[in-house]
């Protein structure tokens, strides 16, 4: 009998069986007054017994229950779900599973490195159903700069469809082998895309996020590319500049934590001037290096990219190299084995 | 805020033809519209041929590839070849004699306006959107050409810290309006952009590789794209059009004489390259330069 297991006196256990409250999903939709009456208890007693009859209703409380799970299998479970895979296994690999989650991450690197792809092909990968170890989500494109084309996303997603369906284990679930999961166009529709054509249009966006994702709480990733674009012309106050931005990364680390949404913020590269030398470094200068959780920075390695983890809270500062195919971003294939850095 | 899932857009991004389908297949059907297209070159590469040629093919109707449109040649490099684009224009009017009947010049429809300094361009862009609001001609513009961003820029600016910044800040201030623009009239903007050579060792602030090619060689020479790497921050895709001077030796066949008789000649190999754009792979083609235009090769 389920209520012999609950930590409540004996009496109080024999009169639930009295009354006939033998299970404990007979005592879940109970109201505590009604209990009291029931029993002949106090409304006290009768809330302390159904809070136990919850606690003891949920399955993680003993794995001897059929279909329960440990905080083992709960806790690798969420690592494998709250990361939005990048679809190179290397880069994931030096990612700790892919683009977390809760956090906001910044991708920074060179034209033509590939920033624009990482962030297309995050906009798929999200969709990634959960029966496919993905999140389901929606992602939201704010596209800056204009390098955003629907062409480029329909064949990312085209190739995304692919190998879901050729990894889908079909018996499993009871489906027919062969059957497409997610048809391309499906991708397209989840991705929720807006062109910005200054700074203000940008930030009053940025203001209006939350309450667009209220609308839409599948929206599981928000990608801006590049943060950076509009902040780079005529800003002659610059003190002034960095208010704006540092304001705006605090209001998309809200974001992230209140949806639990990845937000990925595409850098661009610039020259900076120190010691009267130029050295590469990312935009935006030091102020804006603080506001990002996570920092990527790509770069080329001889013919190779490569991705480097430049600061993360949680992550060593590693380095993967990645390719850019016409499916999107994947693992490198080359001959020569994988240079071992760092 | 606009809000807009991609199924309410076009699945292909409209595109401006070349005019030439081999090189259209390399750029995977022409410019896109609504985006900067830069073309880098050194001087005597092609780069004011093909923007002549995009002037003329934007007026061809979308059956063709074409726009259907007039277009905006703003240029820096004088003078203005304009006997070489009458002499294209003369061309496009025999291979489509049936769409263009003879009241049809297509010199109309191309608006061409000097630029003498950046700050110049500046003030032109308030009057271009302006210009495109109102606009009366028959056809609508779309496309701005900007031969060449180079040229606006290399006499004014030091090479010191405080002037740089001002000059990157200057970039992108017109991509900004330029793209601002092609969002606005769905157009497509094609800017020409010179190249500078490499000097010593390939490294430091001009010998960062960007994009597809490790480096640029043209004419034997590594050069790299003019105006930085601000610059190339504020286009989206880039093209590169290389030549090399080759010899070639031909066994002069008319003569039958006992001696070998050969003829050196002088050929210009030249090559379009993709550096970087967000929907294209690296991809390259050779191409050569005859009466009616530029013509990619196939191989």
């Amino acid at each position: 009998m389920e209520v012999g297991r609950l930590p409540i006196s004996a009496t109080q256990k024999g009169k639930l069986i009295s009354a006939g409250y033998t299970s404990l999903s007979s005592l879940s939709s109970l109201s505590p007054s009604l209990l009291s009456r029931d029993l002949s208890i106090t409304e006290t007693e009768a809330l302390v017994i159904i809070k136990h009859a919850s606690r003891g209703g949920s399955p993680s409380r003993s794995p001897a229950i059929n279909g329960a799970q440990t905080a083992w299998e709960m806790l690798h479970e969420e690592e494998l779900f709250t990361r939005i895979t990048t679809s190179s296994a290397d880069l994931d690999n030096i990612l700790g599973g892919g683009i977390s989650c809760k956090e906001v991450t910044e991708i920074g690197g060179i034209p033509g490195i590939g920033k624009t792809q990482i962030g297309i092909q995050l906009a798929v990968n999200v969709q990634i159903p959960v029966d496919c170890r993905g999140l389901g989500g929606k992602a939201i494109y704010i596209d800056t700069e204009g390098s955003f084309m629907v062409e480029r996303v329909l064949q990312i997603a085209k190739a995304c469809a692919e190998e879901m369906s050729a990894n889908y284990d079909f018996s499993r679930n009871g489906l027919p082998s062969g059957q497409v999961l997610m048809q391309p166009q499906d991708f397209l529709e989840n991705i929720i895309c807006y062109r910005v054509c200054s700074y203000t249009e940008q930030i009053a966006l940025v203001n209006s996020l939350d309450k667009i994702i209220c609308a839409h709480r599948e929206v599981k990733i928000v990608i801006i590319d590049s943060i950076t674009f509009h902040f780079r012309q005529d800003f002659d106050d610059m003190a002034l500049r960095t208010r704006l931005l540092s304001g705006m990364a605090l209001k998309l680390m809200k974001l992230a934590k209140k949806f639990s949404l990845a937000v990925v913020l595409l850098n661009q590269a610039a020259n900076k001037y120190t010691e009267g030398s130029l050295q590469l470094s990312l935009a935006l200068g030091d102020s804006w290096s603080h506001a990002c959780t996570n920092r990527i920075i790509l770069y080329w390695n001889g013919n190779e990219r490569y991705a480097y983890i430049d600061k993360s809270p949680s992550l060593r500062s590693r380095s993967a190299p990645y390719a850019v195919t016409s499916s999107g971003i994947r693992n490198l294939v080359s001959d020569s084995k994988r240079m071992k850095m760092m | 805020m606009r809000h807009e899932t991609l199924l309410v857009r076009p699945r292909l991004t409209p595109k401006l033809t070349t005019g030439c389908p081999v090189l259209d297949g390399h750029l995977g059907g022409g410019l896109p519209c609504g985006l900067i297209t830069e073309i880098t070159a050194e001087s005597g590469s092609g780069k004011t041929q093909l923007c002549l040629q995009l002037v003329l093919s934007a007026q061809l109707p979308s059956s063709l590839g074409g726009l259907s449109a007039a277009s905006l040649f703003l240029h820096s490099e004088f003078p203005f070849p304009s006997r070489r684009l009458s002499q294209l224009a003369q061309a496009l009017l025999s291979t489509h004699r049936s769409l263009f009947t003879p009241p049809y010049d297509p010199l109309d429809y191309i608006f061409v306006h000097p630029l003498h300094t950046a700050d110049h361009l500046l003030d032109e862009m308030q009057k271009i959107e302006s210009f495109l609001e109102n606009s009366r001609t028959r056809l609508p513009v779309k496309l701005i050409i900007i031969d060449s961003i180079a040229a606006l820029f290399r006499s004014e600016f030091d090479n010191t810290p405080l002037d740089l910044k001002r000059r990157s800040s200057m970039f992108f201030k017109i991509s900004g309006r330029l793209k601002s623009i092609a969002k606005k009239f769905d157009l497509a903007v094609v800017i020409t952009n010179q190249v500078v050579d490499l000097v010593g060792p390939s490294e430091g602030a001009n010998g960062l590789r960007v994009g597809n090619l490790r480096s640029l060689y043209t004419s034997g020479r590594q050069v790299c794209a003019a105006l930085g790497l601000a610059w190339a921050n504020c286009v989206n895709s880039r093209i590169f059009l290389s030549r090399d001077e080759e010899f070639i030796t031909e066994a002069n066949e008319s003569v039958h004489g006992s001696d070998e008789s050969s003829i050196h000649r002088m050929r210009t190999r030249r090559r379009l390259h993709i550096v970087f754009a967000p929907h294209l792979p690296y991809s390259s083609c050779e191409f050569v330069i005859v009466r009616e235009g530029i013509r990619g090769i196939e191989r």
